[in-house]
Formats: structure tokens, sequence, C-alpha cells
């Protein structure tokens, strides 16, 4: 039981490894298009630290919204779940509220609008079924 | 064209690492010792936590925003001192306040 434990150790360090390494390839970008936009460089090392940042506060953030969904009585983590995680500066909590109402509307039609537009052609239907009767 | 962000199946593959390991701990906490471990696998399975597609992006969104603010307060000083490359010791200035707000 204790070397399986050792081993599942092992295994889970490296895919932390391999995650931190993705989450730089991702920081990378971000951070050099930010530098870009403001006209300034920016040095490797700056990087590589807000990365490794980023990663822990990830790390913290699925601790916190499962701790929040949880709370609620749920299993799955929703948006406002999220939206909470940002409850400590309001400015942010705006920003992500607008962004998951963005995201809300660019959603495909629910089965509810489905449903709603179903009904006028229906009643087009019955109108037209009197008129020709 | 928007900025970049961070991958949401990379983000929602480290919730799942850490979800995993705080069940594993939950199990080890309430669990006698005599648990068989096909029973133990199982109930991991049936609490495990999982997170909707909307609330990865917005998870994704919320360490964009991290990383941005983290840049952008750090050009600021940066340029306040009239330096046109971000260094370490910008970022140390504005650290404390980054950690307080998120």
């Amino acid at each position: 039981m204790e070397s399986n434990v050792e081993h599942g150790e092992e295994g889970e360090e490296s895919v932390i490894e391999l995650f931190r390494d993705r989450f730089r390839l991702c920081t990378i970008s971000i951070a050099e298009a930010e530098a870009k936009q403001n006209g300034m460089e920016i040095s490797p090392l700056i990087v590589a630290c807000v990365s490794d940042l980023a990663f822990k506060y990830a790390r913290q953030m699925a601790k916190d919204v499962e701790l929040f969904a949880r709370h609620a009585g749920r299993k799955s983590v929703n948006m406002e779940d999220v939206i909470l995680c940002a409850h400590r500066n309001d400015n942010l909590t705006a920003m992500l509220r607008s962004f998951s109402n963005d995201v809300k509307a660019k959603e495909p039609l629910s089965d509810k609008q489905k449903k709603r537009k179903k009904i006028p052609q229906s009643d087009d239907k019955a109108a037209a079924d009197l008129i020709h009767s | 064209m928007e900025a970049n962000s961070f991958d949401p199946e990379l983000i929602r593959a480290v919730f799942r690492l850490v979800w995993r390991k705080q069940a594993t701990g939950r199990e080890k906490s309430q669990l006698p010792d005599n648990e068989p471990e096909a029973g133990a696998s199982t109930s991991k399975k049936s609490r495990l936590t999982f997170a909707n597609a909307n609330a990865l992006k917005l998870s994704c969104e919320l360490l964009r925003l991290f990383v941005t603010e983290g840049i952008q307060r750090a050009g600021t000083i940066a340029e306040a001192e009239g330096s046109s490359k971000i260094e370490a010791t910008h970022l140390e200035r504005v650290l404390p306040q980054l950690l307080l707000d998120f």
C-alpha cells in the first residue's frame, strides 16, 4: 500500500510540473501581448514568476470554488462560484460578472427559448386553420 | 481580436487534480482503515466535484486578469521610474496589493 502511495505522489509531482510548464506557455503569450500594448519590454524572469503565481492561484481557486459549490449543496461548480472568488475586489467582481453575462448571451438557444419560438408558429397555424375552415 | 487567454482544458485538468487530492484527503480522514479499495474508489467518483463549461471560461478569464493586472501594475512602476523594461523589482513592489486584491 505504501509503495503505491509513493508512486502516486511521484506521478502527481510530474503531472504538476507538466501543468506548470503549460501554464508558463499560456502566460508568456498573455504577458508579452500586455507589455507590447503598453510599449514595454518584459524580462523572462517576471513571466516565470507571474506564471507560477497564477498556477498557485489556480490551485487555490480550485479549492475555493469546490467549497462554495458544496456550501450551496451542489457537486458542480457554476459561474456564481467563480465570481465569488473575486469578492475581495469590487472592480474585479464587476468585470467578471459582465464577462459572465456576455458568455450567457453568446450561448446557443436553450430548450426554453426554442419552445418560446415554437408557440407563435402553432398560434399562426391555429389562426390559418380558422381562416381556412 | 481578443487577447490570448488560458486554455480551458488546462484549467479543467488542474482543477480536477486538486479536487481528486481533496477527495482523497477527505476519504482518509472519514473512512475506517479496513474499507476495501474498490469501495473507496467508487465513493470517490460519486463525490468528485466537476465544473461546467461556463465556469471554466470564467476561471480562464479570472486567471488572465490576474496575469494582465500583475504585468500592468508592474509596468506602471517601471514607467514611473523611466525604465522601458519590466523587472523583478517592479513586480516586487506591486505584489502585496495584487495578492490582496485577488
